[in-house]
């Protein structure tokens, strides 16, 4: 059985308080969570943000920006836990990957169509989808997957 | 990386590119996609040590949803 890295405990303190504020913890409280010195909490960040995560800081700074599947700033993508809306997704397609964090509950993904702005209605539990509003829903991407971290750099 | 009400409005949009086609995806094909362990283990006490072992799931799989194309290959063309 695997133990658990430091990157590993990170990771999970940081997506667990996510998963229960809807909010991105501060490099301080990741170290106080770890036993570790403010500055190496800092350094333990930025490597793990380092790591293939799908996830990054705002530019120059010690502040998470976005944490897959979660973004710390309101998105189009709004997701509601046995509702309430706490939490926003960082982009259409990881909106399908939130509730895996959710076990047993519904998540409600509400979301603006991109072309017309009508409203979008998704509900899944355990990474299946219960109910789309409409149906015939799809989603979309411009960015050849291969481009997909060079896009996410330069954000 | 976004939604739509149906293809219609993904063609209908003002950024819509015919050269990414095959980047409009199904929502079962999406889910599916998203129900690797890529992405359901992140709650997994040891998920960034298993992060590498989960990506030949994840890339067959997004290979077999967009049946090859090269727009979702990891790589450029050769």
């Amino acid at each position: 059985m695997t133990e658990p890295s430091v990157l590993d405990r990170a990771y999970h303190f940081i997506l667990r308080t996510f998963v229960e504020t809807g909010r991105a913890p501060r490099s301080e409280a990741l170290a106080a969570a770890l036993g570790l010195e403010a500055e190496a909490g800092r350094a333990l960040l930025h490597a793990l943000m380092a790591q293939d995560i799908l996830s990054w800081l705002h530019p120059g700074t010690d502040e998470i920006a976005a944490f897959a599947p979660f973004h710390t700033q309101p998105t189009p993508y709004r997701i509601s836990v046995r509702g309430e809306q706490r939490w926003f997704a960082q982009c259409g397609f990881e909106t399908l990957a939130v509730s895996w964090l959710f076990p047993g509950a519904t998540v409600t993904i509400d979301a603006p169509c991109r072309d017309c702005g009508e409203p979008l209605r998704l509900d899944m539990q355990d990474g299946r989808i219960l109910a789309a509003d409409p149906p015939e829903m799809v989603a979309f991407v411009d960015v050849p997957f291969r481009q997909w971290h060079l896009r996410q750099a330069e954000s | 990386m976004h939604l739509f009400r149906s293809e219609e409005h993904v063609l209908h949009w003002s950024g819509y590119r015919h050269e990414a086609r095959d980047g409009l995806l199904s929502l079962a094909q999406v889910r599916t996609i998203f129900a690797t362990r890529r992405f359901s283990e992140r709650l997994s006490g040891t998920y960034v040590s298993r992060l590498a072992t989960y990506r030949g799931e994840f890339l067959a799989t997004l290979a077999a949803v967009t049946a090859g194309s090269p727009f979702w290959a990891p790589e450029p063309p050769s």
